[in-house]
C-alpha cells in the first residue's frame, strides 16, 4: 500500500494545483466582471466547487494548513453563493490572498515542511471575520408545477439556484433532449454554448427513458428571461423538446403535484426494497434524434487530460533526435543505391520505403512536439495577479491587456518564463507607468495601460510587454552607464540611441535610486536577459521618453530539434539556425565599404554590417594545414582516425564566390560571410561541455551523420558581440579588446 | 576499444612477485606524449578509442583541439601534450583518445600519441616528485616510477601492443601523472 | 471477482479509494475498480459489465450523485446493484436525500481507508443504512 499511497500524494498535490491555478484564473474573472458589474453566479459556484474539492483532498491526505484554509474559505464561498455576503473589491482581495497562500501550502507541502505558516492563521481570521454577512430573507411561495423527482435530486446548490431564478420572475423550463452516449460531452457542451445566452442551467436529470443502450435522454432545468417561443427559436438546432413549466395559477389545481420552494423534506422510499416509488410519467412523446452509432469506448474511462513526467518527454524528443539522424543517413544511402546501377525496382521500393519512413517520423515528431507544447496562458495568469498585487501596493492604476494567451510554448520555457516576465512587469509598474496625478498632470488618461502580447512568427514565439508610461530616460542611462565604467566617455558620444537602450542589459547598471521594495531582489536586467539567453531567445528594447516603453522577447519554439541552414566556411561545416535567418544572398566584393572600422554592404537601401566568419573564428591561418578527419597530418606519415580516410590536403583558394547569410535578431541585423550554402536540415542541437563554456558563438553542436559535426551558430550573440559599442572593429589579425572581455 | 574497467587479472605466465614487492599494488596505463612515456592510475581511463573525426572549436581555449561524437555523445578533446606544453609532433595512426572524467561529471578526451601498456606497480617502484626531481616540480606531476619487469601488463590483449614483446618494450622510466590536477586547470 | 464502477471527478480521490481497496484482505482478491471521472462516464459504462457495487460521489458537475442514484434506481438492468455514496457533508440533507433515493450506504469525507473498506463489504453483502442512521465510517 505504502507505494500507491505515495502515487496517491503525487496525484493530490497535482490536482491541487491545477485547481488552485483553475482557482486564480476565474477570481480574475471575477474581478473583471466585478469591474463591469456583471456577476457570473456561475463562476462563484465553480471557486466555491474549487475550495470544497480542495478541502476534501486536504482532509483526505492530512494537509491541515490546506484543510483549515479551506475550511474558512468555503463558508465564506457558501455565504457568497448563497447571496447572504456581497461579493466587494474587499472581499474579492481576500480571496486573490487565498490562492497565493493556497500555492505557499503546496510548496511547503511539496517540500515535506510541516512548520505553521502565519500567514494563514491570520487570513483564516480575516475570512471568519468577513464571513458574517446579513441573512438575505430567502423567497418563498413561489409556486411551480414542478416534478417532485425532479425536486429530490437536485443538490442543495442547485436548489438555491432555482429559488434565486425563481425569486428574480424568471420562467423555468424544461428541455428534453436525447444524446448519443459517445458523443455526449460535446453534444452537451453545444448546447450549453447556445442556451447560455438565454438564461441559467440549473440541473440535468437522466430520464431513464432512451431509445436504446446507446443513447440516453435527459431533462434540463432551465431558467430564463425570454419566452418560450423565441426560446424555441434560440435553442432550434438543438434538436431539443422545449416546454415551459407552468406556474400554478390562482384558480385551480393542476393535474400534477404542487411544490411549495420551502424547504421542502424529501421524498421518503419504502425503506426494505430501497426503491423509489414510481412517479409521474414524461410529459411528450419522445423524438428521436438520428445519430450516428459511434463505439462506446473501452471500459475503462479515465479523465481526458494525462499528466505527463517530463522527463519521459525529453526521452522521446531524444529518440527523435536520434531517428532523425538515422533518416539523413538513410537518404544517402538510397542515394548512393540509385546512383549504384543495381535493380531498377529493388531501388524504387527502397526509395518509396523511405519516403514512408519519412513522413511518418515527421509525424511523430511533430506529435510529440506538440505534447511538450503548453499555452502561455498558465504565465500569463500568474502575472495578471502579479499586476493587480503590484499596481495595488504601488497606488498605481493599472490596466493589463492581454492578447494571446492561447500561443503555445514548450513546456520547459514557460516554466522558466515566468521569473524574468514577472520582473519586466514589476519594472514597467514600478518604473514605466506614473501615479495618477503625474499622469493627469501631462495629459495622460488616469489609468496606465500595459499590453502583454504573444504571437508565434515563424519558428519562433515572440512576447511583447508594453506599457504606456515614462519611458526610458536614456540621458540618465548613459549618465550611470559612464560613471559605472561600462562605457568609455568617447563611445558615449557616439553612441546611437538605440544602443543607449541596450545598455540596460549590462550588469550594474541602473538609474534607480533607490530599489524599490516591490522589485524584490533588486535583480537587474541582466539577469533577465541572461535567462532569457538560456531558452536560446534574445530579448529587445523600444522607448520614448513620455510616451512608454516596449519590451520584445523572441523564442524559439522547441529547444531540441530546429531547422537550420548548413553552410561551409573555409571547409569546416556550420549550421546556423533558420529562425535567425532572414534571407541568403551572394557577396559582391566590390559593394563592401568599410565605415568606422566595420565592413558594411547596402542591402535594399538598408545598411548590413558584415562579419567574416573565417576572418572571426580564425579558421584562415588553419587552411593551410592538411587534415584527415580534422586531425593534422603530414603528407607521409599514415593518418589517424577511422578507415573511412577523408584526406585533404591543403585547400587552395579556388572559386572565390562567397555567400552572405542575413541574420537577424529582433531589429537588428548582421550579414555572417560563408563559403558555400550547403543546405537545409532539420538538427538535433547538442550542449558543448562545461569546459567550452567561455567560448563565444556556438549555440551548441549537431550531428550531421556519418559522424560529421557542425557548430551551432548563436546569432544572437555574434550579433551583440558585432553589434556593441567599443566592440570589435577590423584589425586584421590582431587580436581586438572589446568589451566584453 | 578497450574498456578498461572491465580488465580482471593478468595473463598468468608474467606475474613474478617478489617477497619484498608484496603489498598493494596499483595499475597504471602508460602512453607516450610527445616521445616520453607518461602513465596515470587506471581508474581514471574510462576507454581508450581510435581518434573519431574531429572538429575544432573555433576561439577555444589554446589546449582544447576540438570536439568528437562519442556513441552520439559530444567530447572535448583536449591535447595533453599541449597542455603539459610538451613537442606536439603530428599525430600518427597509433595516436588514441583517453576518455577520463572531468570535475562536474564531464567527460574529456585526453589525446595521447601512443598508448602503450598498463604497468601493476607496488609502492617500491614509485619515486615521489620531489624526491626525484627535485624542488620546482608542476603539481600534475605524482612521481616517476621505474617499473620492473613483470609488472607490465599489455594493454587490450596478451599480444602486446603492435607486435613488441614485453622484453623489448621495456620502459625504464615512466612520469607519473596526477590526471585531477591536470584537467582541472580547465 | 467483484467489479466496482467509482464514479468520482477528483483523480486524487480516485487514486485514494483504489489504493485503499486494492490489496485490502477482507476484501476478494480478485478485485476489478473501474474508473469514471463524470456522471456521463459511469452511463457510458453501466451497460458495458456487470458491477457488483457503485461508488459515487454526490458534487459533481452536470449530471450529480444523487441524480445517478435515481437513474440507477429507475433502470431495469441496473436496479438491484448496491449503490454507496461518498461525499462531504456540509449538511444531512445530501445524505438523507442520498438513501431515500436508494443508495445502499453513505460514507463522509475524509474517512479512512478502513472505513471504506468497512462500507463496501457492507455494500456489498446487500445491507443498507437507514436515514437518521449515523453516516457509516464518520470518525
Amino acid at each position: 500500500m505504502a507505494d500507491s499511497g505515495d502515487r496517491a500524494r503525487e496525484e493530490f498535490l497535482s490536482e491541487a494545483q491545477e485547481i488552485v491555478e483553475g482557482l486564480g484564473r476565474d477570481l480574475l474573472a471575477l474581478d473583471e466582471g466585478l469591474r463591469a458589474s456583471r456577476l457570473d453566479p456561475s463562476l462563484i459556484n465553480d471557486v466555491f466547487r474549487a475550495v470544497h474539492t480542495l478541502k476534501g483532498l486536504a482532509g483526505l491526505f492530512g494537509a491541515t494548513r490546506m484543510a483549515s484554509l479551506s475550511h474558512e474559505l468555503e463558508e465564506l464561498l457558501d455565504k457568497l453563493r448563497l447571496g447572504k455576503v456581497d461579493l466587494t473589491a474587499a472581499v474579492l482581495d481576500l480571496l486573490f490572498r487565498s490562492v497565493q497562500l493556497y500555492g505557499l501550502i503546496l510548496q511547503a507541502e511539496k517540500e515535506g515542511r510541516d512548520q505553521v505558516i502565519p500567514q494563514v492563521d491570520e487570513l483564516v481570521r480575516e475570512l471568519h471575520r468577513n464571513a458574517d454577512g446579513a441573512a438575505v430573507a430567502s423567497p418563498t411561495s413561489s409556486r411551480y408545477e414542478l416534478d417532485p423527482s425532479l425536486l429530490a435530486v437536485l443538490t442543495e446548490y442547485e436548489e438555491h439556484r432555482l429559488r434565486a431564478n425563481i425569486a428574480q420572475g424568471l420562467r423555468l423550463y424544461r428541455l428534453r433532449v436525447q444524446f448519443q452516449l459517445a458523443t455526449i460531452d460535446q453534444a452537451l457542451d453545444e448546447l450549453k454554448a447556445m442556451a447560455k445566452p438565454h438564461g441559467e442551467i440549473i440541473t440535468y436529470l437522466p430520464t431513464g427513458a432512451g431509445a436504446d443502450a446507446d443513447s440516453i435522454e435527459l431533462d434540463i432545468l432551465m431558467a430564463s428571461a425570454i419566452p418560450v417561443d423565441e426560446l424555441r427559436r434560440a435553442l432550434a438546432s438543438g434538436g431539443v423538446d422545449l416546454e415551459e413549466i407552468p406556474r400554478r395559477s390562482s384558480s385551480g389545481p393542476s393535474s400534477l403535484s404542487q411544490v411549495e420552494l420551502e424547504r421542502s423534506s424529501p421524498v421518503y422510499a419504502p425503506p426494505p426494497s430501497g426503491r423509489v416509488p414510481s412517479l409521474a410519467p414524461p410529459l411528450h412523446p419522445d423524438e428521436l434524434i438520428a445519430g450516428p452509432k459511434g463505439e462506446l469506448g473501452t471500459l475503462r474511462s479515465v479523465a481526458q487530460t494525462v499528466r505527463v513526467d517530463i522527463h519521459k518527454l525529453d526521452h522521446l524528443m531524444n529518440i527523435v533526435g536520434e531517428l532523425s539522424i538515422v533518416r539523413t543517413s538513410m537518404a544517402r544511402l538510397v542515394e548512393r543505391l540509385r546512383a549504384a546501377r543495381i535493380e531498377r525496382d529493388l531501388a524504387a521500393d527502397v526509395h518509396r520505403l523511405q519516403r514512408t519512413f519519412e513522413r511518418h517520423l515527421e509525424a511523430m515528431q511533430q506529435g510529440i512536439l506538440e505534447v511538450r507544447m503548453v499555452p502561455l496562458g498558465q504565465v500569463f495568469d500568474k502575472l495578471a495577479r502579479v499586476v493587480r498585487q503590484i499596481s495595488r501596493e504601488a497606488d498605481k492604476l493599472v490596466n493589463l491587456v492581454i492578447t494571446g494567451a492561447e500561443t503555445e510554448v514548450d513546456k520547459l520555457i514557460v516554466e522558466e518564463l515566468s521569473d524574468p516576465l514577472m520582473h519586466m512587469m514589476r519594472n514597467a509598474i514600478d518604473h514605466g507607468i506614473e501615479t495618477r496625478s503625474e499622469r493627469e498632470a501631462v495629459g495622460k488618461p488616469a489609468l496606465g495601460t500595459i499590453a502583454l502580447n504573444a504571437f508565434q512568427k515563424g519558428n519562433h514565439v515572440v512576447i511583447e510587454i508594453e506599457d504606456d508610461g515614462r519611458g526610458i530616460d536614456t540621458t540618465r542611462l548613459l549618465e550611470a552607464s559612464v560613471r559605472r565604467g561600462v562605457i568609455s566617455p568617447d563611445d558615449a558620444r557616439s553612441i546611437s540611441r538605440s544602443e543607449i537602450l541596450t545598455l540596460i542589459f549590462i550588469p550594474g547598471v541602473s538609474t534607480k535610486r533607490e530599489v524599490s521594495e516591490t522589485s524584490g531582489r533588486g535583480v537587474g536586467m541582466d539577469v533577465v536577459k541572461t535567462n532569457i539567453s538560456k531558452l536560446g531567445g534574445v530579448i529587445d528594447v523600444q522607448s520614448e521618453a513620455g510616451i512608454g516603453t516596449k519590451m520584445t522577447v523572441t523564442l524559439p519554439i522547441t529547444l531540441a530539434i530546429i531547422s537550420a541552414l548548413v553552410v561551409m566556411v573555409e571547409d569546416r561545416l556550420f549550421a546556423i539556425p533558420l529562425a535567425n535567418v532572414q534571407e541568403a544572398v551572394v557577396l559582391d566584393p566590390g559593394a563592401v565599404r568599410v565605415i568606422d572600422g566595420r565592413e558594411v554592404v547596402t542591402l535594399r537601401g538598408s545598411t548590413l554590417q558584415l562579419c567574416r566568419l573565417a576572418r572571426l573564428f580564425e579558421l584562415e591561418s588553419q587552411a593551410t594545414q592538411p587534415t584527415t578527419n580534422g586531425w593534422p597530418t603530414s603528407a607521409t606519415s599514415g593518418a589517424p582516425g577511422s578507415v573511412s580516410n577523408d584526406a585533404r590536403p591543403a585547400p587552395r583558394k579556388t572559386s572565390t564566390r562567397q555567400y552572405v547569410v542575413v541574420t537577424a535578431v529582433g531589429a537588428r541585423r548582421l550579414g555572417l560571410v560563408v563559403g558555400t550554402l550547403v543546405g537545409e536540415q532539420d538538427v538535433v542541437i547538442k550542449a558543448l561541455g562545461p569546459s567550452l563554456k567561455g567560448v563565444r558563438g556556438f549555440a551548441g553542436a549537431s550531428e550531421l551523420g556519418d559522424q560529421r559535426i557542425a557548430l551551432v551558430i548563436d546569432a544572437p550573440s555574434l550579433v551583440d558581440e558585432l553589434h556593441a559599442p567599443g566592440g570589435e572593429r577590423i584589425r586584421p589579425l590582431i587580436a581586438s579588446r572589446g568589451s566584453h572581455g | 576499444m578497450a574498456n578498461l574497467a572491465r580488465r580482471s587479472g593478468s595473463p598468468a605466465g608474467l606475474r613474478r612477485a617478489r617477497p619484498q614487492d608484496r603489498g598493494p599494488r596499483t595499475e597504471y596505463l602508460a602512453f607516450v606524449l610527445a616521445g616520453d612515456v607518461y602513465a596515470a592510475p587506471v581508474s581514471f581511463v574510462r576507454e581508450i578509442l581510435k581518434p573519431p573525426p574531429l572538429t575544432p572549436v573555433p576561439r577555444a581555449p589554446h589546449a582544447i583541439m576540438g570536439i568528437v561524437s562519442v556513441r552520439g555523445q559530444l567530447v572535448t578533446v583536449v591535447d595533453l601534450r599541449r597542455r603539459l606544453r610538451l613537442a606536439e609532433p603530428v599525430p600518427t595512426r597509433r595516436a588514441r583518445i583517453l576518455l577520463a572524467a572531468a570535475s562536474g561529471g564531464e567527460t574529456l578526451g585526453l589525446f595521447v600519441d601512443e598508448v602503450l601498456q598498463v604497468y601493476r606497480l607496488s609502492e617500491s617502484e614509485k619515486e615521489p616528485a620531489v624526491a626525484a626531481l627535485g624542488g620546482d616540480v608542476a603539481p600534475y606531476i605524482e612521481g616517476i616510477a621505474r617499473p620492473s619487469l613483470g609488472s607490465g601488463l599489455a594493454a587490450g590483449g596478451r599480444r602486446s601492443v603492435e607486435g613488441r614483446t614485453e622484453q623489448e618494450s621495456h620502459i625504464s622510466v615512466v612520469i607519473l601523472l596526477d590526471l585531477r590536477a591536470v584537467l582541472g586547470f580547465s | 471477482m467483484v467489479r466496482i464502477l467509482l464514479v468520482e471527478d477528483s483523480t486524487a480521490m480516485r487514486t485514494y479509494v483504489r489504493s485503499a481497496l486494492e490489496g485490502a484482505p477482507e476484501l476478494n482478491d480478485d478485485l476489478e475498480i473501474v474508473e469514471a471521472a463524470s456522471g456521463f462516464d459511469a452511463l457510458r459504462l453501466l451497460p458495458r459489465a456487470a458491477y457488483d457495487l457503485v461508488i459515487t460521489d454526490i458534487n459533481m458537475p452536470d449530471i450529480n450523485g444523487l441524480e445517478l442514484v435515481r437513474f440507477v434506481r429507475q433502470s431495469e438492468r441496473h436496479r438491484e446493484i448496491p449503490l454507496l455514496i461518498i461525499s462531504t457533508q456540509s449538511s444531512d440533507r445530501d445524505r438523507d436525500r442520498g438513501l431515500a433515493l436508494g443508495a445502499n450506504w453513505f460514507l463522509a469525507k475524509p474517512f479512512t481507508p478502513e472505513a471504506l473498506r468497512h462500507a463496501v463489504t457492507q455494500s456489498l453483502s446487500g445491507r443498507s443504512s437507514q436515514p437518521g442512521d449515523a453516516a457509516g465510517g464518520r470518525f
